[in-house]
């Protein structure tokens, strides 16, 4: 009894040994995001001081909330497109004949094989000739192509884990496929629906590449627009701090809300298919 | 009928005096509704300049469109849209890292086209005004220019406690030996430290490899070879290396520009060497040192005085739609006028005409504790004029070995090496990723 409890003891200061290592980084950010200018480079570091809002009013007051905006809209707009595509299309996978089914997913994988480097000079030039370049919507369709494989990829388990069955008896009472997918397929599938969302908006949220690549003032996103404290005559080291908490707070607040679903939606995926 | 005659004949008098009007006027509204893209980088100067943009728009009808970027975004950004030959800009910031890269890419177009022709140029905006220094970065081996700067940086040394170096009576060190007994003169004299830089040390410490007689590559631009474990380069770097550890602050390896700044401002560290815009903010309001501090020339080494100075130019990309409209705007950004009033309306130091440094306007501003700083600054942004030592910065390949360079210091001033291990080590891996890139290296 007495060496499960020292067991459990030793188990519980790992865990917080670990956390305070893997979230230190993340405190300091914020810390730093709420220190008064003259105490961001104190040394020693100062641990206890005034909080002020000031580097996020500055922030509020520039432009930083335009490039905020864009990022939401890019992220949300590819990853809703992602879904609307690639989840009839994982369904469809889901259910076509095995070979083809493999052929037809390893193309569909084939654009997550290749580094998004290699894309990124070709996209560029094409984004120049057709006027794209620096646009809202040519930043969230390269979000899309890329998350579109991670959405068929992502859903196919979880569809192929639904007994065809229940189609057919949704058939049987006169539903079509539409309807049967909709109705009785997805419902079951909505856990990964979710994880695969959160994914998709992840991955176009924290882009930083393609951003920088594609994009000059107009369609500047968040992680860009950070950068851009780096100034040639010094750090602005507030504003970073207060633009990386800004930063970080959607993709928090979305993770907490959801993770329920995040949990079962990724452990499922995870040894499916 | 008398009143349409009367009209008609004024109009037809008016339509004869036209080829008499007034040329500039022709000229500038021939730029009528062009939409200018002018991409630069978060500066000082570009906040300024921005203010004024509404009345080179008002003189000639022209729309900028200014893009201000971070200093690394923009840099990624300009490289690719040159490298691509792109039209996207009409004028760019020409970086002074990038310089050579773009000016030999033949990512840029030559301005002399423009400044030398008085169909685009008046002779009085003096092409040759521009201080020969920060020029050389800017054109290639034939001379041609591919941008105007409009930002110089000159390496002084800032002094914020003079006081403690004649209560030791020591004078302001001028050379390398000097110095050195200098900062242990007054090391720890009333709690300050000495020795107070950032981390860039790559730009730090060439001035005293070349001081000892040594240089970052054997040639440039023909022979990119680093020379970094030269003995020389050892020296130098040994010499460095014991500033930083035996007469910094606590914790002053991890310093940065910042940190560094408020050392010297506060009075907690004596020595400072960087651009003299960074040692300016000693003489500002609320700088505990503002009435004594001193501004002085970085000490020269036994083979000779090498202070660091860069610019910043602005040039016109190779595919810009509007080259023509791109010279109006550098012309009207750069001309001495427009300068004059920077100067004189925002207290701007880095300006990089001749004239306008040397106009009471700006001496009556930069006469600070009866030093004419910019006498001082355009002595050392004209230095690299004959020579150009500072090519040694503009190669493409020089972040590569200027990082090495930061790590070897790095590693001798924590004391994890000495001078001759750390600098061999940073020769071997400089040449190793050189080597990876495909630049042809000796032996």
């Amino acid at each position: 009894m007495a060496r499960a409890r020292t067991s459990d003891s030793l188990a519980w200061v790992g865990i917080a040994l670990v956390l305070v290592v893997t979230l230190a980084p993340f405190l300091w950010l914020v810390m730093m995001a709420f220190k008064p200018a003259e105490d961001i480079a104190a040394w020693p570091p100062r641990l206890f001081f005034t909080p002020t809002l000031e580097h996020f009013a500055t922030l509020l007051r520039s432009d930083f909330m335009r490039s905020f905006g864009n990022s939401l809209v890019t992220s949300t707009v590819a990853t809703v497109a992602a879904m609307v595509l690639g989840v009839p299309a994982a369904y469809v996978l889901a259910r076509m004949e095995r070979r083809a089914a493999r052929r037809l997913g390893f193309l569909i994988l084939l654009s997550r094989m290749v580094p998004p480097i290699a894309f990124a000079v070709p996209f560029f030039l094409a984004y120049r000739y057709t006027g794209l370049l620096d646009t809202l919507a040519g930043l969230a369709l390269v979000y899309l192509t890329f998350s579109l494989s991670l959405v068929v990829w992502m859903m196919r388990p979880f569809f192929a884990a639904v007994p065809p069955a229940l189609e057919e008896a949704a058939s049987i009472d006169g539903a079509g496929p539409w309807y049967a997918f909709l109705r009785v397929v997805l419902p079951l599938a909505l856990p990964g629906v979710a994880a695969t969302a959160i994914l998709c908006f992840l991955y176009a949220w924290n882009d930083f590449f393609f951003a920088l690549v594609l994009t000059r003032t107009e369609a500047r996103t968040a992680p860009v627009a950070v950068v851009g404290f780096l100034n040639y005559e010094g750090w602005e080291w507030g504003k970073i701090a207060a633009g990386g908490t800004l930063v970080m707070a959607p993709v928090l607040i979305f993770s907490i809300a959801v993770r329920r679903f995040l949990v079962h939606g990724l452990t499922a995926g995870a040894v499916k298919g | 009928m008398t009143v349409l005659v009367s009209t008609r004949r004024r109009l037809l008098a008016a339509a004869a005096l036209l080829p008499l009007a007034s040329p500039a006027l022709g000229q500038a509204r021939r730029f009528q509704g062009v939409r200018l893209n002018v991409a630069t980088y978060q500066h000082q100067f570009n906040t300024y300049l921005a203010r004024y943009i509404p009345e080179f728009e008002e003189q000639t009808g022209m729309r900028v469109n200014f893009n201000v970027s971070g200093f690394p975004v923009y840099n990624q950004q300009a490289d690719l849209e040159l490298s691509t030959r792109g039209s996207a800009y009409d004028v760019v910031n020409v970086t002074f890292i990038y310089a050579a890269r773009w000016i030999n890419a033949g990512w840029l177009q030559d301005l002399d086209t423009f400044a030398k022709d008085s169909r685009y140029t008046p002779a009085e905006w003096e092409p040759g005004d521009f201080i020969g220094g920060a020029q050389a970065p800017l054109q290639d081996r034939n001379g041609k220019t591919f941008g105007f700067a409009w930002e110089g940086g000159a390496m002084m040394m800032g002094v914020s406690r003079p006081d403690l170096l004649q209560r030791r009576g020591l004078r302001i060190p001028e050379t390398f030996d000097a110095f050195m007994e200098a900062c242990a003169a007054v090391h720890g004299q009333d709690g300050v430290a000495a020795f107070a830089v950032d981390r860039l040390h790559h730009w730090h410490w060439p001035p005293f490899l070349m001081g000892f007689g040594g240089n970052v590559f054997r040639q440039v631009p023909d022979n990119l070879t680093p020379t970094l474990a030269t003995p020389e380069a050892i020296r130098a770097a040994d010499y460095y290396a014991k500033l930083l550890k035996d007469y910094g602050p606590r914790g002053g390896l991890s310093y940065t520009e910042d940190q560094a700044r408020q050392a010297l401002v506060n009075g907690q560290a004596v020595f400072n060497i960087h651009s003299h815009t960074w040692q300016l903010p000693m003489f500002a309001e609320g700088s505990r040192v503002k009435d004594t501090a001193r501004i002085a020339f970085m000490p020269r080494g036994p083979a000779g005085d090498f202070p660091g100075a860069n610019c910043q130019g602005i040039g016109i990309p190779i595919g810009a739609r509007n080259k023509e409209a791109g010279w109006e705007f550098i012309k009207w950004m750069l001309s001495k006028e427009l300068l004059s009033r920077i100067v004189k309306e925002h207290g701007h130091p880095s300006v990089c005409r001749a004239s306008v440094i040397a106009s009471e306007a700006y001496r009556e501003r930069f006469t600070i504790n009866g030093q004419d700083i910019g006498a001082m600054y355009r002595a050392v942004l004209d230095k690299p004029a004959g020579s150009n030592y500072m090519a040694y910065r503009t190669v493409p390949v020089f972040p590569q070995v200027g990082d090495k360079i930061n790590r070897a210091i790095e590693r001798i001033a924590s004391g994890q090496a000495n001078a001759a291990t750390a600098m061999q080590q940073a020769q071997a891996e400089a040449i190793g990723d050189l080597r990876r890139a495909g630049v042809a290296v000796d032996g």
